[in-house]
């Protein structure tokens, strides 16, 4: 049985492709049409995941988009209205908006792919969420938490899932908190206030939390209550989202916490300011972390379950997951490498594929590599067409050659297979370097990553090495696997582990077992053999506004953009060459400017 | 001093319409950030040409051409933060949270479907007419040094691009590169009306649906409102028993 899930139109879209109850294929849009968090019906990711299989879409039992579209409709329309008269400036914007394509989906879908109506099915948002983050996990019985900003009405669920001996798999949802009542939407207000971009830099304000304070905490939980049944309140006077698109706090959130940030001023931690909007962000998250230990613990009492499925876009919150391990009660925690809403699409097959089609339960297997393998080809081609420095390798003198150029501190583009399903670069499409120094966490920064100087880097580390560097807890290395989780770096390694240790001791670790990525785990102890530290800076390989790549030439086209000096992929190794044919290459092509002026240019 | 563009006819005839944008900080400040956008949308998709073409020469050229965009992008966007951090500024607030109208920067061109010769003609034109509008942008922020440089060094770029677009497109389409350019031109003209058009309907259609919202919704809004009131925040059950027939999108 052959089931395609579909998540589209709100942020990061994405396709994933089942095959008798096993994903064979899955893909963000973003990765194929290079727009960075693309929202778009995911066309390419679609193609891609068919011709990936071989299938045509005639081919296909069931598609399946990750939520009701006509419920979303619905508490738009609801929110409008109880907004009247404020909302008269949004209602025709997010009417034109949901009428122009996003109810029409089943329409949409159908055209697409020309598949009969009746093959196209919908399963609730947070269904979606519970099934990517249970089903793909290897535990038999769990309970399962959801969070994000908002789907059809659910902004938060609790429930368990169960796989049954006799093949058949239960996901109940037991209760949940609606909008507007929101842990994804209270940390997206503070990530606007703070000057970010919503719904994507929201681990910007993870990463500046460790800078700051939570003095203001009391703050904000003035904007964010307890209710009286253990659930929690936004306090509507302080948030604008509900009413319009334009704005998500109010004047009087801005009364109670300042001046919000001006997006295009940089945070100076020295100034009164910066430390205002650290202590800020530290706040925020030391709410959500409480808010969302509290619910777990809840949750851990009520279903006596040793494990917890956690999914939605809070779940990509490394620090409040750590939390929720360590004070929950559960015994282990598992996040799926794409929480978010891309990973709704995985969800929502498997939701099908399980619960209405009533398929036999199979086991998912545990890695992230669902997406386009490298074609080394490419590269090796381009890179020579351009005089670059190409040398073609076996696997082990390969794995040598890398490891002597990162303990030369030199930057490694590396690609290696298919991309990774999710937001994080778990060693397939990854810059990695030597982590020691605080210098090459500035380098990256500076001329590789082009970004805020306050963001950290993250480690990557074989899983037999893993508690000698990193004080992990139990159930950390499983938690680590997708890097799902921060923990702290050991206080005598942090030191010789500078490029990689946050400002608070800590680092979000990615623990690799040899089974998941083999060429890496190989990487890791040769440059463990040369300088008796096995742990890599691992950080996804893409600059800054950009998708992660997936192809060869966009590596490649990175590496020719920016400070890596070695590009990695399958057996062919790049070395950049020191002159660049930039000024060069400009001369010899205005060559015939005198001969065009009169023919249109200049 | 970069060569001088031509300036568009039309560009010249709307010189007061650029004046009046260009005189007043917020609207000045708006415009560059805006510019920000654009060019480095448009760096992202020329950098997509040169991962996509097959052509070794292009993508040397695309390449550069990628990186110059990109790099006005950042030369726009620091201006117009330094700008703003200048001068209180009603932009501030404005700007909170809420990432600038960029616009997409090859006019929404589906640049891995375009065979290369479409896309120089394209760019060449576009590059042409960029080239001549900064060059009226360069002259009317005379009194800001600092602004006045960037176009400067945009506009030597442009000359550039323009010009290896054309030779390029000469190269790769030798009998019809002209008819290529005229397409070109055809085109823009054709996406100009599209968006014209649009504009106009996307205000009839939200004056329409503004007077719904104040005609019709009122009743509503009341029932709504009081169905809010008389529903508490907290857990809401879900009943095992809710429909779930897997075809309903409701």
């Amino acid at each position: 049985m052959k089931v395609l899930g579909i998540s589209a139109h709100y942020h990061d879209s994405a396709a994933a492709l089942l095959v008798d109850g096993v994903p064979v294929a899955a893909v963000q849009e973003e990765r194929l049409s290079r727009h960075k968090n693309d929202a778009a019906f995911p066309a390419s990711a679609i193609e891609w995941c068919l011709n990936d299989a071989g299938i045509e879409a005639a081919d296909l039992d069931a598609v399946v988009f990750y939520e009701r579209s006509m419920l979303k409709f619905e508490r738009i329309l609801t929110c409008a209205l109880r907004a009247f008269p404020r909302s008269w400036r949004s209602f025709p914007h997010a009417m034109k908006n949901a009428l122009a394509e996003k109810v029409w989906v089943r329409g949409v879908i159908s055209s697409h792919l020309e598949v009969p109506r009746d093959k196209i099915l919908f399963a609730r948002h947070h269904e979606s969420h519970a099934a990517a983050a249970f089903l793909a996990a290897p535990t038999k019985r769990a309970a399962i938490l959801t969070a994000d900003g908002v789907g059809e009405w659910a902004t938060l669920t609790v429930g368990h899932g169960e796989r049954r001996p006799d093949g058949r798999t239960d996901i109940t949802l037991l209760r949940e908190i609606r909008f507007p009542h929101s842990l994804g939407m209270l940390y997206s207000t503070f990530t606007a206030y703070l000057g970010f971009a919503v719904n994507e830099d929201e681990y910007k304000v993870m990463g500046l939390a460790a800078y700051g304070r939570p003095t203001m905490t009391e703050l904000v939980r003035q904007v964010i209550r307890p209710a009286p049944d253990g659930a929690f309140a936004l306090v509507p006077e302080y948030f604008e989202y509900q009413t319009t698109a334009s704005r998500s706090y109010s004047s009087r959130f801005v009364e109670l916490f300042g001046q919000p940030r001006n997006p295009y001023d940089p945070i100076d931690l020295d100034t009164t300011e910066g430390r205002r909007f650290a202590d800020c962000a530290a706040s925020v998250q030391r709410v959500l972390e409480d808010t969302l230990v509290e619910i777990a613990r809840a949750l851990h009492r009520e279903t006596g379950l040793a494990d917890l499925c956690f999914g939605g876009g809070v779940a990509l919150n490394g620090v409040a997951n750590a939390r929720v391990l360590a004070e929950s009660g559960f015994e282990r925690l598992f996040v799926p490498s794409a929480p978010g809403d891309a990973g709704c699409a995985l969800g929502a097959a498997l939701y099908a594929d399980r619960i209405y089609l009533g398929n036999p339960d199979r086991d998912v297997p545990d890695h992230p590599f669902w997406g386009p393998v490298v074609n080394t080809a490419d590269l090796a081609r381009a890179a020579r067409e351009d005089d670059q420095d190409v040398t073609e390798l076996e696997d082990g003198p390969m794995i040598e050659r890398i490891a002597d150029e990162l303990a030369r501190d030199h930057v490694v583009g590396w690609m290696d297979g298919a991309t990774e399903f999710g937001p994080r670069a778990l060693g397939h499409r990854s810059i990695l370097a030597a982590p020691h120094s605080a210098d090459m966490r500035d380098r990256l920064n500076r001329d590789i990553k082009y970004r805020e100087e306050f963001r950290p880097f993250a480690p990557v580390v074989p899983i037999e090495a893993a508690d000698r560097y990193f004080d992990l807890p139990a159930g950390g290395a499983r938690l680590a696997r997708f890097m799902s989780g921060v923990f702290p770096v050991r206080p005598e390694w942090r030191a010789r582990l500078a490029a990689v240790t946050h400002v608070d001791g800590s680092a979000r670790v990615q623990v690799l077992e040899r089974e998941m990525a083999p060429r890496l785990h190989a990487l890791l102890e040769a440059y463990g053999r040369r300088t008796g530290i096995p742990v890599l800076l691992n950080t996804s390989f893409n600059l800054s506004g950009e998708p992660i790549v997936t192809r060869a030439l966009e590596g490649y086209s990175s590496f020719r953009r920016c400070g890596i000096d070695v590009l990695a992929a399958g057996p062919i190794v790049v070395s950049k060459r020191a002159a660049s044919p930039g000024r060069p290459l400009k001369e010899s092509a205005t060559w015939g400017s005198e001969r065009l002026v009169g023919s249109g240019a200049v | 001093m970069p060569p001088l563009a031509r300036v568009a006819r039309l560009d010249r005839l709307l010189l007061p319409l650029h004046r009046w944008v260009w005189s007043d900080f917020d609207r000045r400040v708006r415009k560059i950030l805006a510019f920000a956008e654009v060019e480095s949308d448009g760096g992202r998709d020329i950098l997509r040409a040169a991962e996509v073409t097959p052509d070794g020469l292009l993508r040397r050229l695309y390449l550069e051409h990628a990186i110059d965009e990109l790099h006005h992008g950042d030369l726009f966007r620091q201006r117009g933060a330094a700008l703003l951090r200048s001068r209180s500024t009603r932009l501030k607030t404005l700007f909170n949270g809420t990432p600038l109208p960029g616009g997409h920067g090859l006019d929404d061109l589906a640049v891995q479907d375009e065979p290369d010769y479409r896309l120089l003609a394209f760019l060449h034109i576009a590059e042409k007419a960029a080239a001549g509008r900064f060059t009226i942008y360069r002259d009317l922020v005379a009194d800001d040094p600092q602004t006045h440089a960037i176009f400067e060094e945009i506009l030597r770029d442009e000359v550039f691009h323009m010009n290896y677009t054309y030779t390029q497109l000469a190269r790769v389409m030798p009998h019809a590169y002209r008819r290529q350019v005229w397409r070109a031109r055809a085109n823009r003209l054709g996406k100009r009306y599209l968006r014209v058009a649009a504009a106009i309907a996307g205000v009839f259609g939200a004056t329409i649906l503004t007077l719904i919202y104040f005609i019709v919704l009122p009743p509503f809004a009341w029932l709504a409102k009081r169905a809010d009131r008389r529903t508490p925040p907290g857990w809401r059950p879900i009943p095992e028993a809710r429909d779930d027939s897997p075809t309903r999108q409701y």
